[in-house]
């Protein structure tokens, strides 16, 4: 289980760094148009937002400590729980799941980069203004917005101050802002995988985080133009007096509802389905087994994304949705856990008679699994209508939803970044400092979100600042949990900066893996493949039936070698 | 190189696996289809509000003046068949005709936003006029728009038709313009439709 | 699923055969003890609807119960037996699929939700709580298509009104207040109007939600079954005192109804007692410190006030 047992020898001793490209820690502050470097800009940027977000979140836990709104003002827990899901959302897990794109498309699928580099760099630089955009309302007067990350209207029309620039004016600028760089990103990676795959490699020969990576973007293609309407109508609302939402010029408020969840609900796929991606490389690496059925977990990625477009109004059983739509959305909704139960199978099937080596990737996506298959027994409750007009709106739902984003998909993340980090940055991490971070966190995840269920069962509505004492139980321990995920970032920092800093030198397949990254020197070099690009000659996953994935690898391997 | 089936590695280096021309218009393609679908969330907002709202003219207002906008409507689409045109005589090497088709279509273009632009201040109501006023200042401004950066990326093209050797590498950035265009015009025909003649 | 784990390629042995079947037989057990234990972390039945919810929530975490255990086994047994010793670079087993277990388990899920969703359709046709909805464009507007609704019924049809922090119930019979008393076991009609923005009429103990929506007069009906005192909560986001935004449900007989009703309207109208006004005054004094928000609506002029601290059923 030791990661220094070499798979082969010749390419352990590929030192560091590559010839050509140039490294130093400047281009990490500049307009460059490497992915591989605006992979790691996008994953660290998101990173600082991940732990302000989390920041946000400990001082609403801590407002929800006791029943009374004691800590802060009502008004203020308004704005922490708006700006926490929107840091989280939109300056954390999009923007990471971006950078593992840009990391990983183009060597996965042999690419030298992005289709369109320059594009790619000015849709990360966009991701910085809107993040100073967004933390600058705190400072504008009346403070940041405090509608919830839905920004349903009225409430996010009200404008108390008057004011043109207001904290709900910015908080729509930065979201506008954000969905302009997730398009062009969205158009920048479906082009790359479409048409630079390597020679041979296709469509099903494709990694399956690549398939996932595809199927989510398509969703930012379809949903982010909707989203991106019903935020130009409410910002006309808002501040130049139309009323496409206020009934006394004949709007309808329901008809933003539409429009947001169109996107927002299919936006949880874009940001879950890269994660299936991750749990697909990982278990067929660390379970020394061929990912199981791979033909059906790549379709599935596309039933999702088609079957996301189609169950919006789930959100909306309860805003007065007629009946027949009510059945209607119900049954879309509950055929998506078909797709997502043949991935879960698929990833059981997997680990089924393997040779299990519990790393910390590894570990990492068997509690994502975990959290996973319960998050998605209640969303089936969720998506039950008699069900979901009882929990619905209320901790319930605030429950599965973390578990879904933090115990599954935030999971992923850092099963992707302990996986590949040897990979990108020519350094290994520390084992042990990783696994602590892991118990840490699945011991605080639970902790923090099982309660929020029991919670919402009894009836305690979401969003509030203040409760009745009846709840105070299950608020204590999910407060607790929260705290305890606060300290379980501690190791995982640690063990970030200091392994980047003085970590072991990584070989270039440090997990014995099969992929055309893996055959790349860690870190691959600026164009990665070059003017060599492999053959590809078989289907990914390859584990112990002895085939070769690329024509002539050997030489493939010497190659790598002597670039180093 | 680019999709099956998959041609020798020899013919990969020589495609230029660093030639980003090609992907280009696959590109474009995509981020129309995108694009489409933000007037498609605006028609099907107008369409729910003229079926659902219990106020929808604003006082006043009997309706909108069909001949005038009708008459720029023709010229809008009709700008079409030019740019067809222009694309055409690229293809022959032409240069000279092209450009001349090309600014003839730039030059429909701006009439039609003359039209808007007088239609709009003739007015009797203004954005703020209820859900039929915010709707049609938002489709008809966000439509024009887009007509506005259609003329300005004919502009570019029409700059760079004079760089020599401008077309060696292909045509993909005239072709995407040209895809544009009539993207915008078909718009227009639904926004038309949607907005003058629906009543 | 453990259930499906001796179909893999090779034969299985009748010992794991044995194995899987008590794993199956206790995970049944299991799910069917889940399935009754569901009624402790649910409020009080105080409505017709409730009994419907609990019973598709214990069906529900029945079969939850049982899926999530059976994965959880497999990576339980994968994660105790399947490890590689320490220094085995071996690989697993190179199984690539098996297209038998993949049609099962694209089949299974998809008729156990399919069944869920049918048995939930017919639960909603018996519930049948939304009547429909009118739209307006003016709160005055709605309370005059409000008050126009006629009642075939006894009960209602009350007006059930939302502001930004308040709640008040307007009863054919002229009674204003901020407490929504009702009489048990007899259908209830209610027109949901809302005076400013979104808000959500929530009884948790009736398992009933239904958003009130600026614009639209929402025509809703319930039958409540227990007597009893619940709490009403807004349950969609309002703004600044949201979380202040809760009042009682009043189920007492039909006898304790009529007598209220006739109480209430000897009483003089009064402006009801408010706990945003009373924060909204409170951070005034303070200096006016946190983030903006409207000021709260003017409290409704009420016969009946509610008691803040009178103790809830649920």
């Amino acid at each position: 289980m030791s990661p220094t047992i070499p798979f082969d020898p010749r390419v352990l001793r590929a030192p560091h760094p590559v010839p050509g490209a140039p490294d130093n820690w400047r281009r990490f502050f500049s307009f460059n148009t490497d992915a591989k470097v605006i992979g790691i800009q996008y994953i660290a940027v998101s990173l600082f937002f991940l732990l302000v977000g989390g920041l946000l979140a400990m001082i609403m836990r801590g407002e929800l400590l006791t029943p009374p709104a004691d800590l802060v003002d009502p008004t203020v827990y308004n704005g922490l729980y708006t700006m926490h899901g929107t840091v989280m959302l939109f300056l954390f897990l999009f923007p990471v799941l971006n950078g593992f794109n840009n990391l990983l498309i183009p060597p996965m699928i042999g690419a030298p980069d992005m289709a369109f580099p320059r594009l790619n760099a000015a849709a990360f630089w966009l991701f910085p203004v809107f993040g100073v955009i967004l933390m600058l309302s705190f400072l504008v007067p009346g403070g940041p917005s405090g509608s919830g990350w839905w920004a349903y209207p009225p409430v996010s029309t009200q404008n108390p101050l008057g004011h043109f620039i207001n904290g709900q004016f910015l908080w729509i600028l930065a979201v506008a802002l954000s969905g302009v760089s997730s398009i062009m990103g969205a158009v920048n990676f479906c082009t790359t995988i479409i048409r630079m795959r390597a020679p041979g490699m296709g469509w099903f020969r494709m990694p399956i985080f690549c398939w996932t990576a595809l199927a989510a973007q398509a969703i930012q293609l379809c949903g982010l133009p909707v989203l991106t309407a019903g935020a130009v109508m409410l910002l006309f609302d808002l501040s130049f007096g139309t009323s496409f939402f206020r009934p006394e010029g004949g709007g309808d408020p329901m008809l933003y509802q539409h429009f947001f969840w169109f996107y927002s609900h299919p936006a949880v796929y874009v940001m879950v389905l890269p994660i299936f991606g991750v749990f697909s490389e990982v278990f067929p690496v660390y379970a020394r087994k061929p990912l199981f059925g791979y033909h059906v977990v790549a379709i599935a990625s596309f039933a999702i994304t088609f079957l996301s477009l189609i169950v919006w109004v789930h959100h909306m059983f309860y805003s007065g949705t007629p009946q027949w739509m009510r059945n209607v959305f119900m049954v879309t909704t509950m055929l998506i856990a078909v797709p997502t139960g043949i991935k879960v199978f698929a990833w059981l099937g997997t680990l089924w008679r393997g040779k299990l080596r519990l790393t910390t990737p590894m570990l990492f996506c068997l509690g994502g699994l975990f959290n996973f298959i319960f998050a998605g027994i209640t969303g089936i409750m969720l998506a039950t209508v008699p069900v979901d007009i009882h929990v619905g709106n209320t901790y319930f739902v605030v429950g599965h939803f973390h578990t879904v984003i933090f115990s599954t998909i935030t999971y992923g993340v850092f099963a992707a970044i302990y996986h590949w980090f040897p990979k990108f940055t020519g350094r290994m991490t520390y084992e042990g400092l990783g696994q602590l971070h892991f118990v840490l966190t699945f011991l605080g995840s639970q902790l923090n979100f099982l309660p929020m269920h029991w919670a919402g069962l009894m009836g305690m509505p979401r969003r509030v600042a203040s409760y009745d004492p009846e709840f105070a139980g299950a608020n204590v321990l999910a407060s607790l949990g929260a705290f305890l995920l606060g300290v379980a970032t501690l190791p995982f920092l640690i063990n970030i900066v200091s392994s980047w800093a003085r970590g072991a030198k990584a070989p270039a397949n440090p997990w014995q893996a099969i992929g055309l990254e893996w055959l790349l020197p860690s870190p691959p070099p600026a164009e990665n493949f070059g003017e060599h690009v492999p053959v590809v000659i078989a289907g990914p996953y390859g584990y112990g039936l002895g085939r070769d994935l690329v024509e002539d690898q050997e030489s493939v391997v010497q190659r790598s070698l002597q670039e180093a | 190189m680019t999709t099956l089936p998959a041609p020798p590695a020899a013919d990969a280096a020589a495609n230029g696996q660093h030639g980003h021309g090609g992907h280009n218009l696959t590109g474009f393609v995509l981020f129309l289809c995108s694009e489409s679908l933000i007037f498609l969330a605006f028609f099907a907002g107008y369409i729910t509000f003229k079926l659902s709202s219990p106020v929808w003219l604003p006082p006043g207002v009997e309706g909108l003046e069909l001949r005038g906008p009708l008459l720029y409507s023709v010229v809008l689409v009709s700008s079409s068949l030019v740019i067809v045109l222009a694309e055409r005589a690229l293809h022959q090497r032409r240069l000279v005709a092209f450009r001349c088709w090309w600014a003839l279509t730039m030059l429909m273009g701006a009439v039609f936003l003359y039209g808007q632009a007088s239609e709009w201040l003739q007015l009797p109501f203004a954005l703020g006029s209820g859900v039929f006023g915010g709707c049609f200042y938002l489709l008809t401004g966000f439509h024009g728009l887009h007509v506005l950066t259609g003329i300005v990326l004919m502009a570019l093209m029409l700059w760079r038709s004079f760089r020599p050797g401008n077309y060696d590498g292909g045509e993909a950035g005239v072709a995407s313009v040209a895809l544009f265009w009539h993207f915008v015009d078909v718009i227009w025909v639904v926004l038309f439709l949607l907005i003058y003649v629906w009543r | 699923m453990t259930g499906e784990a001796p179909s893999r390629p090779f034969r299985p042995d009748p010992a794991a055969i044995v194995l899987v079947a008590i794993a199956v037989a206790l995970n049944v057990l299991a799910s069917v003890w889940m399935s009754q234990r569901v009624h402790d972390w649910l409020p009080v039945q105080a409505s017709s609807a409730a009994p419907y919810v609990d019973n598709l929530f214990a069906l529900e975490a029945g079969i939850g119960t049982f899926i999530f255990l059976g994965c959880a086994c497999v990576m339980g047994w994968t994660i105790l037996f399947n490890r590689a010793p320490k220094y085995d670079m071996d690989d697993g087993a190179p199984i690539e699929g098996n297209l038998r277990l993949e049609i099962v388990w694209t089949l299974v899920p998809l008729v156990i939700v399919m069944a869920i969703a049918v048995h939930a359709i017919q639960v909603n046709q018996v519930l049948a709580t939304l009547d429909g909805k009118v739209r307006v464009s003016s709160g005055s507007e709605a309370l005059a298509v409000a008050g126009s609704a006629a009642g075939e019924e006894p009960v209602g049809p009350i007006q059930v009104i939302g502001r930004q922090w308040s709640w008040e119930f307007i009863y054919p019979e002229g009674v204003h207040s901020t407490e929504l008393h009702l009489p048990v076991d007899r259908r209830a009609r209610l027109e949901l109007i809302s005076m400013d923005v979104l808000h959500g009429f929530y009884v948790p103990a009736f398992r009933l939600k239904q958003d009130l929506v600026p614009g639209s007069v929402i025509a809703y009906a319930l039958t409540p079954t227990r007597e009893g005192r619940y709490r009403l909560r807004d349950s969609m986001f309002s703004g600044g005192y949201f979380a202040a935004n809760q009042t009682d449900v009043v189920v007492e007989s039909d006898d304790a109804y009529r007598a209220w009703l006739k109480d209430a309207l000897r009483r003089p109208l009064v402006p009801a007692a408010n706990p945003a006004t009373e924060l909204w005054r409170l951070r005034r004094e303070r200096g006016d410190r946190g983030w903006a928000t409207v000021p709260p609506a003017p409290p409704p002029l009420v016969h009946v006030d509610a008691d803040p601290n009178a103790p809830h059923d649920a």
